[in-house]
């Protein structure tokens, strides 16, 4: 039996809100950056549900876009990550405050 | 030079000569002096050129404005304005000689000079102002001088403290006198003295007798009047010319002479109304010169009782008379100070009376002119005070016999304690050691004596003056003395009478009779003279201060505490809670930011 769509877009929110989640309570700015990935994902997931659902290619088309845009943010935001390490010698977010003071 | 010149010069030399001592000559008091009264002399010599060129003129120009209001600033030279401008120029000329050798060892003399300078600069303002406001402006700039210069020894507590009483009591006359103006302004639309006269301007108007009186407070501040008069007597803490120039012959007359440029704005009611005021500070400050010690008191309780009278004088409604009696008082006034001021240097700074005595022998010049002067005061027929005072006695007889009545008697007064200080001063045995070595002062101190003397003698023959002053002349009743017998007999035996009795009660010997003789009687005219002041600190201890106590706790509670330290402190809170908004972590932008979605996702979902 082919799954529903129901099926699709609940693991698809769940994806997303185990992202959130981890944005929310991890430390590590590498592992926040990894959940982010992963609520785009979520959305890229459910769009391509739609897509197969309503039989058009307008989800597909809108997932090339998200792919292209996460692969540039990936490339900058490790970039960023990388010299935040150099720079303070640690990825932490808690550690890193200097806003505040 | 034209007329208009020669009084801008004269306004401005002093003014000049004020603002160099000032900058430069304050280490170089010879140079400060000399410039001093050479503007002195520069003024004295242009009011008489003015006055007896017979030009009259008037001229001015605005000076701000704001929307349809404009101060101008300008001079209007009338009969009225030459009369005053030549008193002030001639006892300026006289006190600002005397003072070389009155200050000689004072180690402040520039700025003392310099004080003097800028009082004539004002004084003269105040003559020749053509409005109310730059009358008012100038008003005001005779005050400071007049606390500029009572303070100049203001290493002495009495003196500081008699130069802040002065200006705080003329304070009270001058803020009536400000609202006198502006309602003055208000009603008439113009404070020009030009303007009012040619349109007597709004009679019959339910506030016209509220601006005549307004303005008159003023002149009680300025002149001393009851119940503002306590600040004089105090002011004898000053220098003794800058009490002849400024607390006798020509700043205490400002009120005299203000209210003379102003005649056109009189009511008969209050007209009456300064007319007694005027006869009660008369009686009242007669009363206290008697008991007085201090030789410079009793000349200033006399000088309030002399202005009680020109001020009565006015309040019978001729401004002849005031401006009769105001110009042959100064010169007489002014002569008794300067006299005094000589005594007082020939005895060491020795101000009682009852420590002097015997100086009719040692200075002779000094005593002879001071007699003139006490002659001319209580009225000697053919004396200066002669003509003035009888001309106010007929005008008083004729308007309204009660005043007369009090008049009369304050001449009685008067005749008894003048001639009360000019026996304990000069007759009888030394009664100190200073007064045993005394002698006659330098030229400086004797020249301005003679010239007042000789002017004391006949400064009330109208006819010597040559018409230069026919528009306020023309106005005295009976100039030339009275005519009337019942006058003539009054004036006579008022001074027979009194100066009779004090020449005959007084005793020489160092006490004063009236208080071993009768006790009581010297106590209650003592108390009389203590109870304004008692009074005014009484209100000023028990009411004002107290009220300023309620303010300052409201101030306290409700402004600084509620309203200031209120903002402040919800200005503060609301910090606080932001600045706990703004942790710096991460994961908390996150929470905002999750936050701020639900709220928008609420919001476009319609629930909120």
């Amino acid at each position: 039996m082919t799954p529903h769509l129901e099926a699709y877009v609940m693991l698809s929110a769940a994806l997303f809100a185990v992202g959130f989640l981890g944005v929310l309570v991890r430390r590590n700015t590498l592992v926040i950056y990894m959940c982010l990935e992963l609520m785009l994902v979520a959305a890229t997931l459910a769009l391509v549900a739609f897509s197969r659902f309503n039989g058009t290619e307008d989800g597909d088309v809108f997932v090339f876009f998200i792919l292209t845009v996460a692969a540039a943010e990936v490339a900058v935001g490790l970039a960023i990550i990388v010299a935040l390490f150099r720079a303070r010698q640690t990825v932490q977010v808690d550690k890193l405050d200097s806003l505040k003071r | 030079m034209t007329p208009l010149e020669t009084a801008l010069l004269v306004l401005l030399a002093p003014l000049g000569s004020a603002a160099l001592i000032t900058l430069f000559l304050g280490r170089r008091p010879a140079l400060a002096s000399a410039m001093s009264v050479a503007a002195a002399a520069l003024v004295a010599v242009g009011a008489l050129w003015l006055a007896f060129g017979g030009a009259r003129f008037s001229g001015g120009f605005e000076w701000l404005r704001f929307g349809s209001f404009a101060v101008g600033l300008g001079i209007k030279y009338n009969d009225l304005a030459a009369l005053m401008l030549g008193v002030v120029g001639i006892i300026g000329l006289c006190v600002h000689v005397f003072s070389l050798g009155y200050m000689r060892d004072d180690s402040a003399k520039s700025r003392y000079f310099g004080g003097l300078s800028i009082f004539m600069f004002s004084m003269i303002g105040i003559v020749l102002a053509d409005n109310l406001f730059m009358m008012f402006i100038f008003w005001e700039l005779v005050g400071f001088s007049s606390y500029f210069l009572i303070n100049h020894w203001n290493a002495r507590k009495s003196a500081s403290d008699a130069a802040k009483k002065a200006f705080i009591v003329n304070r009270v006359g001058d803020f009536g006198f400000l609202l006198g103006i502006i309602l003055c302004y208000w009603a008439n639309g113009t404070v020009s003295l030009s303007a009012l006269e040619a349109g007597r301007a709004a009679p019959g108007l339910a506030y016209s007798r509220l601006i005549p009186l307004l303005l008159f407070c003023g002149a009680v501040g300025k002149s001393a009047q009851m119940p503002l008069q306590v600040w004089l007597p105090d002011a004898m803490e000053g220098p003794t010319p800058v009490s002849a120039l400024i607390h006798a012959a020509t700043m205490v007359a400002a009120g005299i002479y203000m209210l003379c440029r102003i005649n056109v704005l009189m009511v008969p009611p209050a007209m009456s109304v300064i007319a007694w005021v005027g006869t009660a500070t008369a009686l009242y400050a007669a009363l206290c010169a008697v008991t007085q010690r201090d030789i410079k008191k009793v000349l200033a309780y006399s000088t309030l009782s002399q202005l009680g009278y020109m001020v009565a004088a006015f309040g019978l409604g001729s401004v002849g008379a005031a401006m009769f009696h105001l110009t042959t008082h100064a010169f007489f006034k002014a002569l008794l100070f300067l006299g005094s001021g000589s005594v007082i240097v020939a005895c060491h700074h020795e101000q009682d009376i009852f420590r002097m005595g015997g100086l009719r022998g040692r200075m002779p010049l000094t005593f002879w002119t001071f007699t003139v002067a006490v002659a001319a005061i209580v009225g000697l027929p053919g004396l200066a005070g002669f003509f003035s005072k009888d001309a106010i006695l007929v005008l008083a007889y004729e308007k309204n016999p009660a005043v007369f009545a009090v008049l009369a008697f304050t001449a009685i007064l008067t005749a008894f304690y003048m001639l009360r200080l000019w026996k304990i001063v000069f007759l009888g045995a030394p009664r100190s050691e200073a007064a045993g070595h005394a002698g006659e002062g330098g030229i400086s101190l004797t020249a301005p004596l003679v010239l007042l003397a000789a002017l004391s003698a006949v400064g009330g023959y109208t006819g010597l003056y040559p018409r230069a002053f026919e528009g306020v002349f023309s106005l005295i009743p009976e100039a030339e003395g009275a005519t009337r017998v019942i006058i003539l007999v009054t004036s006579l035996v008022v001074l027979v009478a009194g100066a009779g009795t004090a020449l005959a009660f007084y005793a020489t010997d160092g006490s004063d009779s009236l208080d071993r003789r009768s006790p009581s009687v010297f106590g209650f005219l003592s108390s009389l003279r203590t109870s304004f002041d008692a009074a005014y600190d009484y209100y000023v201890e028990k009411v004002q201060q107290r009220a300023a106590m309620v303010l300052n706790f409201l101030d306290i509670v409700v402004l600084a505490g509620a309203v200031v330290r209120g903002l402040a402190g919800a200005a503060e809170v609301v910090g606080f809670g932001a600045r706990a908004l703004h942790t710096g972590r991460l994961s908390t932008y996150v929470y905002w930011f999750l936050g701020g979605v639900a709220v928008l996702w609420a919001f476009a979902a319609g629930v909120l």
